[in-house]
């Protein structure tokens, strides 16, 4: 699903350059679930940037299903992202004034999905996170875990072939997080190719594979036996 | 553009910042407001100017003889002009063609009685011609003809002020009146609704009152109305032509300013075209500087908006919203309140001005109005001035980067 080879990336600050990436390889199948660790300053969000086609990668290769992701313009990148990719934040990112309903269904209407079938279909994803009864109810009238409960939802209307989860649950309690990383679980049960960028190693012991990421080098890349957050909940 | 997405989203960013909103929208609904009716007064000085002179032929000119200020061919200076009958008839014939209508008037005043009711009253005894150059408007009987003229029958033509004064409700047509103890037969009555003070003038035939004052064939202004097909420099020239002429003929300095006054209304039509013409400028002018004020202020307020949304453009970004539909967003939401306000200043401006315009009457305004054009170019000015507004911060939203939300750790 993603193949990546040799990827390099460094920013300029000032007169001397920050190497981030130092030529990174590695591929994601269909239907894994990655969690990719790293202390801050690692590169896992400047990874993540670059797999989500939010920042260019200077040197190597990004294949995205099949479909090699480079020198994209602003109007390619937004179309591919939102046809690829679904992002899960830290922070949830929902827009404040939207209900959880219109927020989930937002995605679908840059897919230029009607107007009736965007509702339809953002509440069938609302139910699949448990939170059909809250479709009307704005953010701040959620909860935490609700709140990543809808951005969950929102990411999986687009019906995307990769979840990007960054630090997911970086902003819930352990009981929330462990919830909302059943709902991830779940979620790849189904057959959905997911990426949790975390630092926590709990969390990663919940995913099926981790590539440990240090100083802009992969240090360990390993398979796991995957913990069920179900037992925890 | 008529998504209904992209309306909600606008009106939830309108209601979120009411105040903001209306402040900005208030400073264009403003200029806007000041803007029409500022071309609106000056639309009613114009035909406040306009309407002072509409009593007359708007292609007139009066010839008046005046006392010279220059000594000249043997004369001394201080001298009085004194026109007569045969000037009439230079004219007449150094300018056939040029002249539409010509009248000579004699104007003496005149003590007028009927029955037991007297009263003062200023006398013009003009030609059949008259009628048509001051646009006398005959509410009964008819004018002085030409027949009165050659015959020099003692007809009057009286003002509806002297109807009221002497007749009091009898029938003034037929009846006599004795003008300086000669009768006259009264044969038409006239009104002006321009001006009252008119309507207590006495017209006569010229050769008949003439006769009466010892057969002089002394005449006191020639009126005349030039080719109406004459464009603004014709018709100066024409009269100017009629000066130099008259001023040769009278033996009168071609320097000379006093002896000799010629009043055009093309001239004075010509002034105030300029000087309303001037104002126009000068308001409109004034009114796109206040316009700007207001479209700065939105093109303000937008850039903060974007500043506070960036966040929420990022996401949409992440979602897959391209550059194009960001722009359209902002750039919606800006001519939305521009030309929202800008139609809510024009409702109250052409409001006020249906409600207040025809009141207002004053000698030199009257009736301001916007015409229809304005209103249309208003507009127009309106939503390119919210495009502009809302084109730069349109811009800078579609460059936000969508890292931007997501670093936010």
């Amino acid at each position: 699903m993603i193949e990546i080879k040799d990827l390099h990336k460094s920013y300029k600050m000032g007169s001397n350059s920050l190497h981030v990436l130092k030529g990174l390889n590695f591929n994601i199948e269909e239907g894994e679930l990655v969690a990719i660790m790293g202390s801050s300053g690692s590169g896992k969000s400047t990874l993540l940037n670059i797999l989500g086609m939010l920042d260019e990668l200077d040197e190597g290769s990004y294949t995205l299903d099949g479909v090699p992701i480079k020198n994209l313009n602003e109007t390619k990148a937004a179309e591919y992202r939102n046809k690829f990719l679904g992002f899960i934040f830290q922070s949830f990112n929902l827009i404040n004034y939207k209900t959880a309903l219109e927020n989930v269904a937002l995605p679908l209407y840059y897919q230029g999905v009607s107007r009736k079938e965007r509702q339809e279909k953002a509440l069938k994803y609302l139910e699949q996170v448990g939170l059909k009864e809250w479709a009307g109810h704005l953010p701040s009238e959620l909860s935490g875990g609700q709140k990543q409960r809808v951005a969950i939802a929102r990411a999986l209307a687009a019906e995307p072939k990769v979840l990007m989860a960054d630090e997911p649950t970086g902003a819930l309690d352990s009981k929330t997080s462990y919830e909302v990383m059943d709902l991830i679980q779940k979620i790849n049960d189904d057959g959905n190719t997911i990426l949790v960028v975390t630092h926590e190693p709990d969390i990663a012991d919940m995913c099926k594979r981790i590539v440990h990421l240090k100083d802009g080098v992969i240090v360990e890349d390993k398979k796991v036996d995957q913990v069920r957050a179900s037992q925890y909940v | 553009m008529f998504d209904r997405d992209i309306w909600q989203e606008i009106f939830h960013s309108i209601r979120n910042n009411k105040l903001r909103t209306f402040l900005t929208g208030f400073s264009v609904a403003w200029g806007i407001f000041i803007l029409v009716l500022l071309l609106a007064s000056v639309n009613g000085m114009q035909n406040g100017f306009y309407d002072q002179f509409s009593g007359n032929a708007s292609n007139s000119v009066y010839i008046m003889s005046r006392t010279t200020s220059k000594a000249y061919a043997g004369f001394e200076k201080g001298r009085k002009i004194q026109f007569t009958n045969e000037d009439v008839d230079y004219i007449k014939g150094s300018f056939k063609g040029d002249y539409e209508y010509i009248t000579p008037v004699f104007q003496r005043g005149a003590s007028a009685r009927y029955k037991q009711e007297t009263g003062a009253y200023n006398v013009s005894a003009i030609n059949e011609d008259h009628i048509y150059i001051e646009k006398i408007k005959v509410a009964q009987g008819r004018y002085i003809n030409k027949s009165d003229v050659v015959s020099g029958a003692k007809v009057a033509v009286v003002g509806k002020k002297i109807v009221t004064d002497l007749y009091k409700k009898e029938e003034p047509l037929g009846k006599f009146i004795e003008l300086n103890g000669l009768p006259f037969k009264i044969v038409g009555v006239f009104t002006d609704d321009k001006d009252e003070g008119a309507e207590s003038t006495i017209y006569a035939p010229v050769t008949a009152y003439q006769r009466i004052y010892s057969n002089t064939n002394y005449i006191d202004m020639i009126m005349l109305t030039y080719n109406p097909d004459f464009n603004l420099d014709e018709a100066l020239d024409f009269s100017n032509k009629i000066a130099v002429l008259l001023k040769r003929r009278h033996r009168i300095s071609p320097e000379d300013q006093a002896g000799l006054r010629i009043w055009n209304t093309a001239e004075a039509f010509n002034d105030i075209g300029k000087f309303t013409g001037v104002l126009q400028i000068m308001s409109v002018v004034i009114g796109l500087l206040i316009l700007i004020a207001g479209i700065v202020g939105i093109g303000n307020i937008m850039v903060f908006i974007i500043k506070e949304r960036t966040k929420e453009i990022g996401i949409r970004k992440a979602l897959g919203a391209k550059p194009k539909q960001i722009i359209m967003l902002v750039l919606l939401e800006s001519v939305f309140i521009t030309a929202l306000s800008g139609l809510i200043g024009l409702v109250f401006a052409t409001g006020l001005l249906t409600l207040v315009g025809p009141l207002m009457d004053a000698p030199a305004f009257k009736n301001p109005s916007v015409d229809i054009s304005t209103v249309i170019i208003a507009t127009i000015v309106l939503i390119v001035a919210g495009m502009l507004a809302g084109l730069i911060p349109a811009i800078k939203a579609a460059r936000v980067k969508p890292i931007v939300a997501l670093s936010d750790k």
